[in-house]
C-alpha cells in the first residue's frame, strides 16, 4: 500500500495533543487549606490523587480514532496491477468512458463504472501540464467536453460526470452507445487539433463490445489507448465473476391448450461458473404485476436452459404486460439482465386466407375443400376465419390495397401459381412482419417460378415433381407412405409418443403417388415435421423474419395422393395453422434496447407511457415522418397513443405496443485480452490505484460510533 | 517599618478604649486565696450585704449592726459578700485550623484578642492568668500556672505571635491542666471545635468520639467546680463555603491530618453546609446539656461587641443559651 498524500502524515503529530492537554491543561484546581474538610465529601468520584491518567480505553479508542482520520487525509491506495501507457509530454486528448449496460457488472464489491470513475482520476492526475483534455461518455445524450487545457478541463470532466452519474439533467442508462460507436465522436472533437500529439484513452472493461471492440487507431492516425477497469494491457485477463440473466424472452399462442392460451419462453444463460457443478435458478412469470407461475430450471458453465410457462389469458385482444423475472439473484453481479418484459395479446381469431389455386364445382375435386372441411371441423374451428379466394383475387387485392394482408394471420396458397413478380415481394414482405404462409404443390406449380419469387421464404427450395417410385433409390413402389410425424418439431409441441394425440396424428396408412423433390441446403435452417417413408419431406418449415412457413410437397387434395382422406389429416392441418399463426405479433414483441429511439408508426403526435407512469409527448421533427420516442430510458412496458381523439376505434388503432430492454450481448463479460499499446514520442506509465481511503473512513466513522457508546456508559456507571 | 508591638497587635488601642471600665465578672461564685472583685462561696470582707448573724464571743465588734441590733435587741453581726481573687485558664488552640483568614480576620489573630483581652482584665482586677498553647502537636505550658504577674499579657502576647501550625493534642492539653486549677478557675478554651481530634481515614464516627472526648474533659473540669466556657471562633467562609462555582477546588486540612479532597465547589456545598450545621448543633447541645458556656465568635466582625457581649455572657446577664453572632 502506499499513500498519495505522505505529508498527511504529519498529522500523527497531532495525537499526542491529547495526551499533553489531558496531564498539562487539566485545570488546576484552587487549593485552599480549610479547617472544615472533615465536613467535606466530593458528590461526584473526583480523583483526588494528582495528576492520574483516567479512562484510558476511552483515549485509547480517541487516539485511534484520529489515527484513522490522518491516515484518511493520506489517502492510502493500493497498487493495481494495470499500468496504462501516458503520453508524458503534452498532448491533446479525448477521454472516452463506457457507458453500456456491463460497466454495471460488480466484482469484489466495486461496479465497473466506480473502477472507471478511479482511472478517470488517474489519468487527469497522469496527463501532463500543457496537455490538453476533452470527454466523451458513449450515451449520446451525456454531457461533453470540448478540448481545454488540462488545468481546467480536469474538473470540468469531472463535474461532467459527476453531474450525468446523478442523472441531473438525463439519466444515465446502459448501451445508448458500444465503445466503437462513440469512438468517432472522440475522433471529432480531436479532429482540429494537430499541433500536439493525440490520443484517446478509452476506459472501458474488457469485453467483446468493450476494449474489445476498439481499433488501435482512430480515424486513421489518433492513438487509442484502451484503460482496462480490470486486468492489464498485454496480460491475461482476470476472470469475471460468474452471473446469471435472460437472453431472450418470446411467446407464443398454444391454441393446442387453449385458444387464449400462450406459451412464454424465457432463454437463460449462465456466463461463467464452476465446471463442476451445475447452478439452479428459479424464474417467475407476472402477468399484468401479478406472479403466476414459477419454474426452475438447471444451468451448466457458459451454458443456456430455457424456462417454459404456459399460461390461459384472461381477456383476449388488448395487450398484456408480462414479465419473466429471476428469482433469488439478490447478489447477482449484473442484476439489470435479470428480468425482461412482453406485450401479449391474444388472438381473438385466427384469419385464415385460402388461395385457391385449382377451384372445381366438384367439392371433392375443389383444392381447398378438404383442407376448408377439416379446419371447420377442428378444435380451432371457433378460433379460425377461413376465407378463400382466387388468385385473381388475390392479386387484385394485392395491387389495390395497402396493406392488404394486414390482417391475415396465415396465408395458404394451395396449388397457386407464383405470383407475378412485383406482387411476390408483398407476400416475403408480410411473412417477414410475421404472418404465417402455408405452400402447399401441385399441378400449378412450378418450381423454376416459385424459387425465383419465393425464395427467401422457401424452407428449401423445389426441384422436381416426381411421382413415387422414381425417387432415387426407389424404383418399385408406386406410392410413397408417411413416415410417423416428428413429434419433436414444434407444430407437435406438447405431444407425447405413444399419447393419444400422437395416435391420432398417425398417417402411416397415407399414399402419395407424387411429391416435390426439393434441394438440400442445411443452411436454410429448414425443419421437417413429416416426411416419407424414403426420407424425403413432406411437410418441412422454416422460419422467415418474424414469420413461418410450412411446405406440403404434395397436393392438399387428392390429386397426388389420399392425405386428406386419413384421420390425421384434420390434426396435422390444425396444428399447422396454428403453428403459423403463432408466429410473433410485431406490435406485442416489439422491443428496443435502452438507449435506442423508437420509431413509431405513423406520423402523428403519440403520448406515450413510460414503465414509470410518466406521459411523455412525442411530436414527429418533420411533417410526413413518423414520430420518434427517444426517452427508452428505463427497461419495461411502453404503450404509444396516436391523437388522444374522443373516437375510441382510432385511439385503439393508434395504440402501439413495446418493450424497452437491455441489450443481451451487454451481459457477455465473457474478457478479452487488452492489447498493450506502442506510443510515439515520449511517454510514460501511470499506475492506476485502488483507493483504500474509504474503506479507513468507514473505520473512523465506526470507531466515532463505538466512542460515543462508551462515553455514554461510562458517564452511567459514575453516577450510578 | 516597625514591628507591631504584639501586645498593640492584639488590643489595640481602640478595644482598650473599649474595655477600659469593664471587669471580668463570672457568674457563679468563685473561691480566690486573696480578696478579688468576684463572688465568694464564703462570707468575708467584702462591700456587698449578704445576710445577719447573732454575735459570738471573737468576731470583729467593727462588724456589729447596731441599727439591727436596737430592733432585735440582740447583738447581731452583718455580713458581707467576701471578693475572692480569679483564676483564669486560657487553653488556645493553636492548631493549623486557626490560621484561615487574613489580617484582622484571621482566626488565630481573633483568637489571640479575646485571649488578651480576658487576660488584661483579669491582671487589672487583680485575678490570677494562666493558659496554655498546643500547636503543632506539642504544647507551651510555660505559663500554665495563674499568676497576677503583669508580665502574663506579655508573655501571652509572645505565645500567639507564632502562626499556628499543626494539630492540637487536647487530650493532652486537659490532663497537663486539671492538676494545675488548685481551685475553682475560669477556664476558657478558644478553638474553632470544628475538628478537635480525628482519624486520618475522616472516619466521621471516629471523629465524633474524639469530639465527645473533648467535652467530656470540659465537662468533668465543671463537674470539679471550675466555670468552663468556650469560645468558638469561626471564619464567615466556614459557615457559608462561598465556593459554589464548578470550578473544582483543592481542600487541605491544615491539620495535616485528612487527606485532600478535590471536587467542584458547587457540588460539594450543600453536603458541606449540612454536616457543619449538624455539627454545630451538636456542640450546643452538647455545652448546654455539660453546663458549659459556649460562645460563638466570627472572625469578620468587631471584637469590641463580641467582647462585651462575652463580658455580659460570663456575668451571668440573660440571653440566648448559646451567644452567637451571624451564625447558622
Amino acid at each position: 500500500m502506499s499513500l498519495l498524500a505522505p505529508l498527511a502524515l504529519l498529522g500523527l503529530l497531532g495525537l499526542s495533543l491529547p495526551l499533553i492537554a489531558h496531564l498539562l491543561g487539566r485545570e488546576r484546581p484552587q487549593t485552599i487549606r480549610f479547617a472544615g474538610v472533615r465536613f467535606v465529601r466530593p458528590r461526584e468520584p473526583v480523583v483526588t490523587q494528582r495528576r492520574e491518567l483516567r479512562d484510558w480505553p476511552l483515549l485509547l479508542l480517541r487516539l485511534l480514532m484520529l489515527a484513522a482520520f490522518v491516515l484518511v487525509l493520506a489517502r492510502p491506495v493500493i497498487n493495481s496491477e494495470a499500468a496504462v501507457a501516458v503520453l508524458a509530454e503534452p498532448h491533446d486528448t479525448v477521454i472516452l468512458l463506457d457507458a453500456s449496460g456491463s460497466m454495471d457488472l460488480r466484482v469484489d464489491g466495486k461496479a465497473e463504472h466506480e473502477r472507471a470513475n478511479e482511472r478517470l482520476d488517474s489519468l487527469l492526475d497522469a496527463i501532463p501540464p500543457g496537455s490538453r483534455v476533452g470527454l466523451v461518455i458513449a450515451d449520446p445524450r451525456a454531457p461533453e467536453v470540448e478540448l481545454t487545457p488540462i488545468a481546467e478541463g480536469g474538473p470540468r470532466i469531472r463535474a461532467a460526470v459527476d453531474a450525468w452519474e446523478r442523472g441531473e439533467k438525463l439519466p444515465p442508462r446502459a448501451g445508448a452507445w458500444t465503445m466503437a460507436e462513440a469512438l468517432p465522436r472522440a475522433a471529432t472533437l480531436l479532429s482540429e487539433a494537430q499541433e500536439l500529439p493525440r490520443a484517446i484513452y478509452a476506459i472501458s472493461d474488457p469485453t467483446e463490445r468493450g476494449l474489445g471492440s476498439l481499433p488501435e487507431l482512430a480515424d486513421g492516425a489518433i492513438t487509442v489507448i484502451p484503460v482496462s477497469t480490470r486486468g492489464a494491457p498485454g496480460q491475461p485477463p482476470p476472470t469475471p465473476p460468474e452471473h446469471v440473466g435472460i437472453r431472450e424472452l418470446s411467446w407464443e399462442p398454444a391454441l393446442e391448450l387453449d385458444p387464449k392460451a400462450v406459451r412464454i419462453t424465457a432463454l437463460i444463460h449462465r456466463y461463467g461458473g464452476d465446471q463442476d457443478e451445475d447452478l439452479e435458478v428459479g424464474a417467475a412469470l407476472e402477468i399484468d404485476g401479478e406472479e403466476v407461475a414459477r419454474t426452475r430450471v438447471k444451468l451448466r458453465p457458459d451454458g443456456d436452459a430455457a424456462a417454459e410457462f404456459s399460461h390461459t389469458l384472461a381477456s383476449t385482444g388488448a395487450g398484456v404486460r408480462a414479465r419473466v423475472s429471476l428469482l433469488d439473484r439478490d447478489d447477482d453481479p449484473l442484476p439489470i439482465d435479470d428480468r425482461r418484459h412482453l406485450w401479449i395479446a391474444a388472438h381473438e381469431t385466427i384469419e385464415v386466407l385460402v388461395i385457391n389455386g385449382d377451384p372445381s364445382v366438384t367439392r371433392a375435386n375443389d383444392e381447398i375443400f378438404f383442407l376448408s372441411t377439416a379446419l371447420r371441423h377442428s378444435e380451432l374451428a371457433d378460433s379460425l376465419s377461413v376465407r378463400g379466394l382466387a388468385l385473381d383475387q388475390l392479386e387484385d387485392r394485392l395491387r389495390g390495397t395497402q396493406n392488404p394482408l394486414a390482417k391475415v394471420d396465415v396465408l395458404v396458397l394451395a396449388n397457386v401459381r407464383a405470383l407475378p413478380p412485383e406482387l411476390a415481394p408483398l407476400i416475403v414482405e408480410r411473412v417477414a412482419a410475421g404472418m404465417g404462409l402455408w405452400i402447399s404443390v401441385g399441378d400449378r406449380v412450378s418450381a423454376t417460378d416459385y424459387n425465383a419469387r419465393f425464395a427467401p421464404l422457401l424452407p428449401l427450395l423445389l426441384r422436381e415433381a416426381v411421382y413415387a417410385g422414381t425417387a432415387p433409390g426407389r424404383t418399385e413402389a408406386r406410392s410413397e407412405g408417411v413416415a410417423p410425424a416428428q413429434l419433436s418439431h414444434p407444430i407437435f409441441a406438447g405431444t407425447l409418443r405413444g399419447s393419444s394425440e400422437a395416435g391420432e396424428l398417425d398417417l402411416g396408412a397415407t399414399r402419395t403417388r407424387r411429391m416435390f423433390l426439393l434441394e438440400p441446403d442445411p443452411r436454410r435452417g429448414a425443419d421437417i415435421a413429416v416426411a416419407f417413408t424414403s426420407g424425403a419431406p413432406a411437410l418441412i418449415t422454416r422460419a422467415h423474419g418474424q414469420g413461418r412457413v410450412a411446405l406440403l410437397t404434395t397436393t392438399i387434395d387428392r390429386d397426388w395422393g389420399d392425405l386428406p382422406l386419413r384421420p390425421g389429416f384434420v390434426p396435422l392441418a390444425t396444428r399447422t395453422i396454428a403453428w403459423l399463426a403463432g408466429a410473433q405479433n410485431p406490435s406485442s414483441r416489439d422491443a428496443v434496447g435502452i438507449g435506442v429511439a423508437k420509431q413509431l408508426g405513423r406520423s402523428a403526435t403519440y403520448s406515450v407511457t413510460t414503465p414509470a407512469g410518466a406521459s411523455v409527448p412525442v411530436t414527429p421533427k418533420r411533417e410526413g415522418e413518423p414520430a420518434v420516442f427517444e426517452a427508452t430510458d428505463l427497461p419495461g412496458h411502453y404503450s404509444a397513443s396516436a391523437n388522444a381523439s374522443g373516437d375510441e376505434q382510432a385511439s385503439a388503432a393508434g395504440l402501439e405496443r413495446f418493450v424497452v430492454e437491455f441489450d443481451p450481448r451487454e451481459a457477455d463479460t465473457t474478457p478479452v485480452a487488452i492489447r498493450g499499446v506502442a506510443l510515439d514520442g515520449e511517454t510514460g506509465t501511470v499506475t492506476i490505484y485502488e483507493p483504500r481511503w474509504r474503506e479507513l473512513a468507514l473505520v473512523v466513522l465506526l470507531l466515532l460510533g463505538i466512542e460515543s457508546g462508551a462515553r455514554l456508559w461510562l458517564r452511567r456507571r459514575r453516577t450510578g | 517599618m516597625t514591628e507591631l508591638d504584639p501586645i498593640e497587635r492584639l488590643l489595640p488601642a481602640t478595644l482598650r478604649a473599649a474595655l477600659a471600665r469593664r471587669e471580668l465578672i463570672v457568674r457563679r461564685p468563685v473561691a480566690g486565696a486573696r480578696h478579688g472583685v468576684h463572688r465568694s462561696p464564703r462570707p468575708g470582707v467584702g462591700r456587698d450585704f449578704r445576710d445577719f448573724r447573732a454575735y459570738a464571743p471573737g468576731d470583729d465588734p467593727r462588724r456589729l449592726d447596731w441599727r439591727a441590733a436596737a430592733r432585735s435587741q440582740r447583738l447581731v453581726v452583718r455580713q458581707t459578700e467576701s471578693e475572692d481573687e480569679l483564676d483564669l485558664a486560657l487553653v488556645i488552640d493553636g492548631s493549623g485550623g486557626m490560621s484561615y483568614g487574613e489580617g484582622v480576620e484571621q482566626k488565630w489573630r481573633r483568637a489571640g484578642t479575646v485571649a488578651a483581652a480576658l487576660t488584661s482584665l483579669a491582671l487589672r482586677q487583680g485575678d490570677r492568668v494562666g493558659f496554655a498553647i498546643a500547636r503543632a502537636g506539642g504544647l507551651a505550658l510555660e505559663a500554665l500556672e495563674p499568676v497576677a504577674r503583669r508580665d502574663r499579657l506579655r508573655l501571652l502576647g509572645l505565645g500567639l505571635a507564632d502562626e499556628p501550625s499543626g494539630d492540637c493534642d487536647w487530650s493532652a492539653l486537659l490532663d497537663a491542666l486539671g492538676p494545675s486549677l488548685r481551685r475553682r478557675t475560669l477556664v476558657v478554651a478558644i478553638s474553632d471545635f470544628l475538628d478537635p481530634g480525628g482519624s486520618s481515614a475522616g472516619e466521621e464516627g471516629a471523629a465524633r468520639e474524639h469530639d465527645e472526648a473533648l467535652i467530656r474533659g470540659l465537662t468533668s473540669l465543671r463537674s470539679a467546680g471550675h466555670d468552663v466556657a468556650l469560645i468558638q471562633i469561626l471564619h464567615r467562609d466556614e459557615l457559608e463555603f462561598p465556593w459554589d462555582r464548578p470550578r473544582v477546588i483543592e481542600l487541605e486540612d491544615p491539620r495535616g491530618r485528612r487527606a485532600s479532597v478535590e471536587g467542584p465547589g458547587g457540588s460539594l456545598r450543600a453536603d458541606y453546609l449540612d454536616k457543619l450545621n449538624a455539627h454545630l448543633r451538636w456542640l450546643e447541645q452538647s455545652c448546654e446539656r455539660g453546663g458549659l458556656l459556649l460562645a460563638r465568635l466570627l472572625s469578620d466582625r468587631e471584637p469590641a461587641p463580641q467582647l462585651l457581649d462575652l463580658l455580659a455572657r460570663l456575668a451571668g446577664q440573660p440571653g440566648d443559651a448559646v451567644m452567637r453572632e451571624g451564625g447558622p
